[in-house]
């Protein structure tokens, strides 16, 4: 990436920061800001790179007096092809600009540019990626850098009261059938832990998930603008290998017809931003998981929901965090720090010891799959036992073993018939 | 130990072609029988989907998502792996004793690869988006997923054992034309196109080279390669994981590899009188084989045994402890060590050895490395390393539909090798008569 500036721009704040930068030069603001906006159409796939270098060629030889030569920009029908974009050439076209030739060139390339092309550069990379198949095998997942966003959860086992009101929050927003729980809460007993304890479980939408890399179809991906691990639900054939490979448990396959007709559903929910069918519940004979609430992180419920799930604003408990694991002040982070400075340890004797005595721990973490969800707590050794907690399934609604379910669908379609 | 059935005519190599039995249309009734239960169970399936298995979810889901449809598949596939490593092995080492069964081993790897396909077929949820949605993914997914290497690697086996069986088959084809069934003549020039006697030698060549890629791909590649590797690479289940798995997969190939080629050899000389063309020191040399990798995979058996209970992984070791006390999983054990000790004390008391008990130790050893690959299955699934929930171990015994699988693809190889012994010879010219004889 060519700039110093190189996050991805998402919130408001970021704009108004970007517009007052502009207005200092004296070149067109409303311009940079346009290109911005569009750069990160083109990152989403929204709009092509072609596209990108046709709106705003003449606008930017108009602007910075720039022409096609001296840019010695790519033919835009070669660029399609070529494995590199123009827009990586722009980029460094502006930062090759002769500082000492023209000073106010060099401040548009560092300030107004910098939104412009580098923000655009950094957008291409993920394009790429997304071209070819979404985080595939996992080596083009996004991984654990900083830049992007990064959906994560930070869950604080010591808040939890067992009350599952997340399940029933998902299991509704998302019309799973019967003993489908993306969301899953256990209560357990474990040695050397007096109570009963609590450990709420998601996907744990790992960055290297082996359910994507096993995927025969790559039905199952890696969203690489947010590391979300979603099923394409037009592609998956249902072999049910992720589900085998997960070490978690917590896909759901549709075994039969779903309990929700396809009518009932929202289409807004099932298509992502890519124009995927990922969201809500999956169609009989394929995969599914919790998504993340993919369909929020979107957009498709209103603005005021991105960034949130459903298990997290039904949690009364203040137990979900959800948010970007990227962004420091995201709710997950700020969540983990506030908690950890609330339990100060004590270094006056111990200099050594560290900061807080507040422990946390990722499942199965030995497992290599670098999940995103953190938790706050004990870690279940393996002698931990899942017993019945305050509120039952049963008094939720809830069925806890959907073999239950799925037995009582195997012989009513069987009828008399089977031996 | 070579057997000479040169003596042995054409008349007796032609007649599953040029007779049909009463018993004939018995067989090929109880064939259609097998095939037509599976397919009303099927239906059902299609109608309803996969929960009319007794599958389930792992996890809080109580049940196991593979079951048998996958232990079956393993199952066909070794028998099919098997049996062209023993076919590829007479052509390239020249163990020319088993030069009468060689054909009858492609063909059983030709129809245990298509009952393999067939399960996958049945297996997924959605059958309808296999070409689809593999095709498209291939070149992507092959680069990660385990399961793309087995299509891949096994479509690229069928390739092969068709072609070498279809080079071997122009040549008898061509010589005993004139009497092959008239009726089926379109089926015979289409299968002798541009053929002509000089392309014997290069075929010749081109047979070995196949057999020879097919040796070298066997252990590498497929039973002792990507079959195993689509468990032994997990990080989810205790039991499934680690190196020994390639060669436990191989052993157990191909002992039922050569379980089922007594089964097949044994019911055509039985049906056809053929005790000149498949001589007792057939089976008495395959029953050899088969105690001998009977003993490899008892011996790899006890290797895991041994190394999950002794100071194991605490999962590994749960997992170990449960799959010896099942007592299934003796019987699997006990069927094989039982065809091993029967063939060992039958080498050492020839007068022990009788085709009829190798058939029945054979059959006991397909049952076993059934049970076996099933049990591995739905056992590793039962253990995985995150036990916490109360549905883990989950519960399985497969269901209707999909016992009536296992009947319809065992009908559909007994409806293959009646179809195509009245087609073209099972046992090969060569078996008889020498490359020269014919030539002149
Ligand atoms: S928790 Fe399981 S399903 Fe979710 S990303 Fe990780 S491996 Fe995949
Ligand atoms: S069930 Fe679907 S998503 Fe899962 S591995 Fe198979 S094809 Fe991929
Ligand atoms: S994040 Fe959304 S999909 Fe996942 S468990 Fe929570 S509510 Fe369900």
């Amino acid at each position: 990436m060519s700039t110093d500036d190189d996050s991805l721009y998402t919130s408001p704040d970021d704009e108004e920061r970007h517009r007052r930068l502009l207005d200092e030069t004296e070149y067109d603001t409303e311009l940079g800001l346009e290109m911005a906006r569009d750069a990160q159409r083109v990152s989403a796939g929204e709009l092509s790179e072609v596209e990108f270098y046709r709106r705003y060629h003449e606008r930017i030889v108009e602007e910075f007096d720039i022409d096609d030569r001296e840019i010695d920009l790519p033919d835009p029908d070669e660029a399609e092809g070529s494995g590199e974009g123009f827009l990586d050439d722009l980029g460094s076209v502006l930062a090759d600009v002769d500082p000492e030739t023209d000073e106010s060139r060099r401040s548009v390339m560092q300030k107004g540019a910098a939104v412009a092309g580098g923000l655009a550069v950094g957008g291409w990379g993920t394009v790429q990626n997304a071209a070819g198949q979404d985080g595939g095998g996992g080596a083009d997942a996004p991984g654990d850098d900083e830049e992007g966003t990064r959906w994560g959860m930070t869950i604080n086992l010591n808040n939890c009261d067992g009350c599952l009101a997340c399940m029933v929050a998902c299991d509704q927003e998302h019309n799973l059938s019967r003993g489908a729980h993306w969301m899953y809460v256990f209560a357990y007993e474990d040695e050397g832990q007096a109570d009963e304890n609590f450990l709420p479980r998601t996907c744990q939408h790992c960055t290297d998930s082996p359910c994507t890399k096993v995927c025969p179809v790559g039905a199952r991906h890696t969203r690489t603008e947010d590391g979300l691990v979603l099923t394409d639900y037009d592609i998956c054939i249902g072999c049910r290998y992720c589900e085998v490979s997960c070490p978690y448990g917590v896909n759901y396959f549709q075994w039969g017809e779903p309990d929700v007709p396809e009518s009932e559903i929202d289409e807004d929910t099932q298509y992502d931003d890519r124009g995927r069918w990922v969201g809500n519940r999956p169609p009989e004979g394929v995969m599914g998981k919790c998504t993340f609430c993919v369909d929020r992180q979107d957009g498709a419920m209103g603005e005021d929901l991105v960034g949130t799930t459903a298990c997290e604003e039904a949690c009364a408990m203040d137990a979900i965090h959800f948010g970007d694991l990227n962004d420091p002040e995201s709710a997950p982070n700020r969540h983990l720090r506030e908690y950890r400075e609330a339990q100060p340890n004590d270094t006056s004797e111990f200099p050594d010891r560290k900061e807080h005595t507040v422990s946390t721990f990722e499942l199965l973490a030995e497992r290599g799959t670098e999940p995103n969800v953190t938790f706050v707590g004990n870690e279940p050794s393996p002698h931990a036992e899942q017993v019945e907690g305050p509120v039952t399934y049963e008094e939720m609604g809830l069925v806890d073993d959907r073999k239950e379910v799925l037995d009582d669908g195997a012989t009513a379609t069987q009828g008399g018939e089977s031996a | 130990m070579s057997v000479d059935v040169t003596s042995v005519d054409r008349d007796t190599l032609l007649r599953p072609i040029e007779t049909l039995s009463r018993r004939y249309v018995a067989a090929l009734a109880v064939a259609l029988g097998l095939i037509g239960v599976w397919l009303a169970f099927y239906v059902q399936q299609l109608q309803h989907g996969l929960v009319v298995t007794n599958l389930s979810d792992w996890g809080s889901g109580g049940g196991v998502p593979w079951g048998l449809y996958i232990g079956a598949f393993i199952w066909w596939v070794g028998i099919a792996h098997g049996g062209i490593i023993l076919s590829a092995a007479v052509r390239l080492l020249g163990m020319d004793t088993y030069q009468p069964v060689a054909r009858l081993a492609e063909l059983l790897t030709i129809a245990a690869l298509s009952c393999a396909g067939l399960f996958i077929l049945i297996h997924v949820g959605r059958p309808d988006r296999l070409v689809t949605s593999v095709l498209p993914a291939w070149p992507t997914c092959v680069q990660w997923s385990p399961l793309m290497w087995d299509v891949t690697v096994i479509t690229a086996y069928f390739v092969l054992t068709a072609t070498y069986l279809l080079l071997t088959i122009r040549y008898d084809v061509s010589r005993l034309r004139d009497r092959l069934p008239p009726r089926l003549e379109p089926l015979y020039r289409a299968l002798l196109v541009g053929y002509s006697e000089t392309e014997d030698a290069v075929v010749e060549r081109m047979v070995w080279w196949l057999a020879f890629a097919i040796i070298i791909m066997a252990p590498l590649l497929l039973h002792g390669g990507v079959i195993p590797w689509l468990f032994a690479l997990l990080p989810s289940m205790a039991g499934w994981h680690g190196g020994v798995q390639g060669p436990s997969f191989l052993s157990i190939a191909l002992t039922s590899a050569v379980s089922g080629i007594v089964i097949v050899s044994a019911a055509f000389r039985y049906a056809y009188d053929w005790e000149a063309l498949i001589p007792d020191a057939v089976f008495r040399g395959l029953g050899q084989w088969l105690g001998f990798f009977g003993l490899i995979f008892l011996w790899l058996q006890l290797q895991q045994v041994i190394t999950g209970i002794f100071a194991a992984p605490t999962t590994l070791q749960h997992a170990t402890e449960v799959k010896i006390s099942t007592p299934l999983y003796w019987v699997a054990i006990g069927l094989v060590a039982a065809a091993m000790l029967y063939v060992f004390a039958s080498s050492l008391r020839p007068t022990l050895f009788s085709i009829p008990a190798l058939v029945v130790a054979s059959v006991g050893v397909l049952v076993g490395t059934l049970v076996e690959k099933v049990l591995f299955v739905v056992e590793g699934l039962q253990h995985a390393h995150f036990d916490l929930y109360n549905g883990v171990p989950g519960a399985y015994t497969p269901s209707a539909v999909e016992l009536s699988a296992l009947a319809g693809t065992v009908g559909i190889v007994a409806l293959f090798f009646l179809v195509v012994s009245k087609v073209i010879p099972v046992v090969e010219l060569h078996a008889i008569e020498d490359y020269e004889e014919v030539d002149t």
